[in-house]
């Protein structure tokens, strides 16, 4: 689906999905719908704008979606609200996903969701019922350990009610950055050359060392969630990480486990960090090279609707600063093999006409449409890409939609006795990622700044003897942050949710790293267990909180007001 | 009758771009130019979230304001219909702030304003419309969902006009009711 569907949608099902925090642009387009007329439910532990804006709000505990999703296909199959037709001439793999949804019915689904089983059922209806429905989902469907089960499950209530291959329908990922689609597209995977063809194939890979004159290596590169393992445990020396070269991330805020990830940086003998500015990950780097930001070079971005947009330069860098894709070029260069382009125009071309499903999204198309939806693999001007897939035929090799649903799996680390309550990491609007840019943004610093807000619910905060604004305590077995108490009822009795920017609140300290799902190897950022600490002497945490902003501010040569440079 | 910006909490998704653009305003463009410490950020708006509503708060530009009315220095005046602070002549009293039944008014203080003993001068703060701008509210303008309206004497009369054709029609419901009796 394009993004610009949404506003036309007569139901939209957001799950997990908070656009207002995340995308306001796309929460946008959902406060659109609505007002258009749009249905909306929405799956969320947590009482977000869109569950504010929405029909039904299945306020489900946090780790239990897939129990929530099957339960729901449970009552769209018993109640006879299927499309058989296109079960029948569209899909496979039915019966086997039928025996697994069996069990869950909504009355078992409450016991593990906490979702009242009628509120369910009138859940399960609308969508079914819905002329064509829309499913929306983010990173509280992809940051479990069980997570490509629950996308695949959504994909599987959308199959079952043949809510494919027409305008504002389907299942669409929200992705959490504005470019994660163009990194995959373009082949930042450990598994695939651009265009998601895979470095095992070997046509693929005859290919690509035709085109760039080199041999190339069929093997399967680290995820970036292996990278500790790699450093701090592997035995085997030739499979032992030794270098790192990390542009545009930055782990050391934004990975689970920091406390890990620094162990793994100080380990590691060589650590290249590319970025706009100072962060915390650079702290670690032996080299830094510093590059454009997004309005100093020219480019494309893939949105999540697999959109093509070009940017462009609107103003000259230093000129210390190069883009990043000269530096590419030079360190290439300096490492024996030779890499030149003129623009990114140039780079462009060749990757679209190494990537079929790409070929046709030529800059001079791009720029005369605006966006361009791959795919499209026709240089042709009237080759305008796809808006929605799957149109009469699924994009597997039969052709056909496969169903699929598994169990529920509990999230790893549990509430217990010496950590009570649970812990999520989420969004807010105005920080964008781990702050490398918003953070160096006057104004939005004005808005919020350290050390961020845990969000709790406030009969937690009375049981504490801790209320709204107050420094308090947060952690579990791996590490421990200084934050601000924000007491609301938007967030359920024993749940805790802190944003991922903060140096100081750095709510990192204690994700767990060690979970990851089996397929995507993503963590499980969205669960695990804490307790939150009142802290009597409030002044001396204040004057903690502060001097740690300032010396950190200081150690990456951030200027005050009133300071020497 | 005085105009005034209301929130609609079905539109609003709590984003405080309207704080951003009341700032900006009113700060001026210099704003992006001199030292990110170096400004007030005192936005005359506040985004509430509470369980089931978020929407901006701000002064409701009362026909008789009893923020006017409390001010022992008269420092709040009607400027182009509008009831803004005076802040130069602002004695910082808070009379205002516990006079206004909204929660419209809040105390802050200046920078570079410094009084004899090096403090900064505090200062009641609230909307004043963004008059002498000509360019009408700023937060009306940057709300990108359209969430904010200026409510002027003819909007307020549409509104009063569908709540008494809605009135009316609940008069039928009820006077048809009767008839099944």
């Amino acid at each position: 689906m394009g993004v610009h569907e949404i506003e036309d949608a007569k139901l939209i099902f957001n799950f997990g999905y908070n656009g207002a925090d995340s995308h306001p642009i796309v929460q946008r387009r959902i406060v659109r719908a609505k007002q258009k007329g749009a249905t909306i439910i929405c799956a969320d532990p947590r009482v977000t704008e869109a569950a504010r804006i929405a029909d039904v709000h299945l306020q489900l505990k946090g780790g239990t979606n897939i129990a929530l999703v099957n339960a729901m296909c449970n009552v769209i199959y018993n109640e006879g609200l299927v499309d058989q037709h296109f079960i029948d001439t569209m899909s496979v793999d039915y019966d086997a996903f039928v025996e697994i949804i069996k069990k869950y019915t909504p009355e078992y689904a409450e016991t593990i969701c906490k979702v009242p089983a009628e509120l369910i059922r009138k859940a399960a209806r609308m969508y079914a019922k819905a002329p064509s429905a829309m499913i929306l989902y983010g990173m509280g469907v992809c940051q479990f350990g069980q997570a490509v089960d629950v996308v695949k499950a959504l994909g599987s209530l959308a199959l079952m009610t043949g809510n494919y291959g027409k305008p504002a329908s389907g299942i669409g990922p929200v992705r959490g950055q504005n470019n994660v689609q163009g990194a995959c597209d373009m082949g930042a995977l450990p598994n695939n050359y651009p265009g998601y063809q895979n470095v095992t194939n070997p046509d693929v890979q005859a290919k690509f060392e035709k085109a760039w004159g080199v041999k190339l290596s069929n093997k399967v590169g680290v995820p970036l969630t292996h990278v500790p393992q790699r450093v701090l445990e592997e035995k085997d020396p030739a499979k032992k990480l030794h270098a790192y070269y990390i542009f545009g991330e930055d782990p050391a805020q934004s990975d689970p486990d920091v406390a890990e990830i620094r162990e793994t940086l100080e380990k590691l003998d060589f650590v290249i960090v590319q970025d706009i500015f100072m962060n915390k990950t650079a702290e670690f780097a032996d080299v830094i090279l510093p590059s454009t930001s997004w309005n100093e070079h020219d480019g494309v971005y893939s949105c999540c609707d697999r959109g093509f947009q070009r940017i462009r330069k609107v103003v000259e860098p230093p000129s210390t600063v190069k883009t990043d894709w000269e530096i590419i070029c030079e360190i290439s260069t300096a490492m024996g093999y030779k890499m030149k382009y003129k623009n990114t125009e140039e780079i462009w071309n060749e990757l679209i006409d190494l990537c079929p499903n790409f070929a046709g999204a030529t800059y001079e198309k791009i720029e005369k449409y605006g966006c361009i939806q791959w795919p499209c693999r026709s240089k042709d001007m009237n080759d305008k890409g796809t808006v929605f897939l799957h149109n009469g035929k699924f994009a597997t090799a039969d052709g056909k939609g496969k169903f699929y649903t598994a169990e529920w799996r509990p999230p790893q680390e549990l509430e217990n006795e010496e950590y009570p309550l649970s812990f999520s990491t989420v969004r807010e609007v105005g920080h964008y990622s781990v702050r490398t840019m918003t953070g160096n943004c006057r104004m939005l610093r004005n808005l919020e700044d350290e050390p961020g807000w845990i969000q709790m619910n406030p009969a937690d905060c009375e049981k504490l003897h801790i209320k709204h604004g107050d420094l308090v305590k947060v952690m579990n077995k791996r590490g421990w942050c200084i934050t601000r108490c924000n007491a609301t009822e938007r967030v359920a009795k024993g749940a805790t949710y802190m944003t991922y920017q903060w140096w100081i609140g750095c709510c990192n300290e204690l994700t767990i790293g060690s979970n990851l799902d089996p397929v995507s190897n993503t963590p499980e950022y969205k669960y695990c267990n804490c307790r939150v600490e009142k802290i009597d002497d409030q002044a001396a945490a204040w004057d903690y909180v502060n001097n740690e902003y300032k010396d950190l501010r200081s150690r990456m040569g951030i200027k005050m007001i009133g300071e020497e440079a | 009758m005085r105009k005034f910006v209301k929130g609609n909490p079905d539109l609003c998704i709590g984003c405080r771009t309207c704080m951003i653009g009341c700032v900006v305003e009113h700060e001026g463009r210099r704003i992006f130019e001199i030292d990110p410490d170096g400004y007030d950020f005192n936005p005359r708006l506040h985004m509430v979230k509470t369980a089931k509503i978020s929407v901006p708060v701000q002064c409701k530009h009362c026909e008789n304001p009893a923020c006017m009315a409390a001010c022992p220095v008269n420092c709040i005046k009607v400027i182009n219909d509008a009831v803004v602070i005076d802040t130069d002549s602002c004695i910082g009293c808070k009379s205002c702030v516990q006079a206004c039944p909204f929660g419209a008014i809040d105390m802050v203080s200046k920078i570079g304003t410094q009084q004899a003993d090096g403090s900064m001068r505090v200062v009641a703060n609230k909307c004043d419309l963004c008059v002498g701008t000509g360019n009408g509210p700023a937060c009306v303008r940057v709300c990108p969902t359209s969430a904010l309206t200026l409510v002027d004497e003819e909007k307020l009369k549409e509104v009063v006009c569908d709540k008494r054709v809605a009135t009316a029609n609940a008069a039928k419901v009820f006077a048809d009711a009767k008839e099944v009796e």
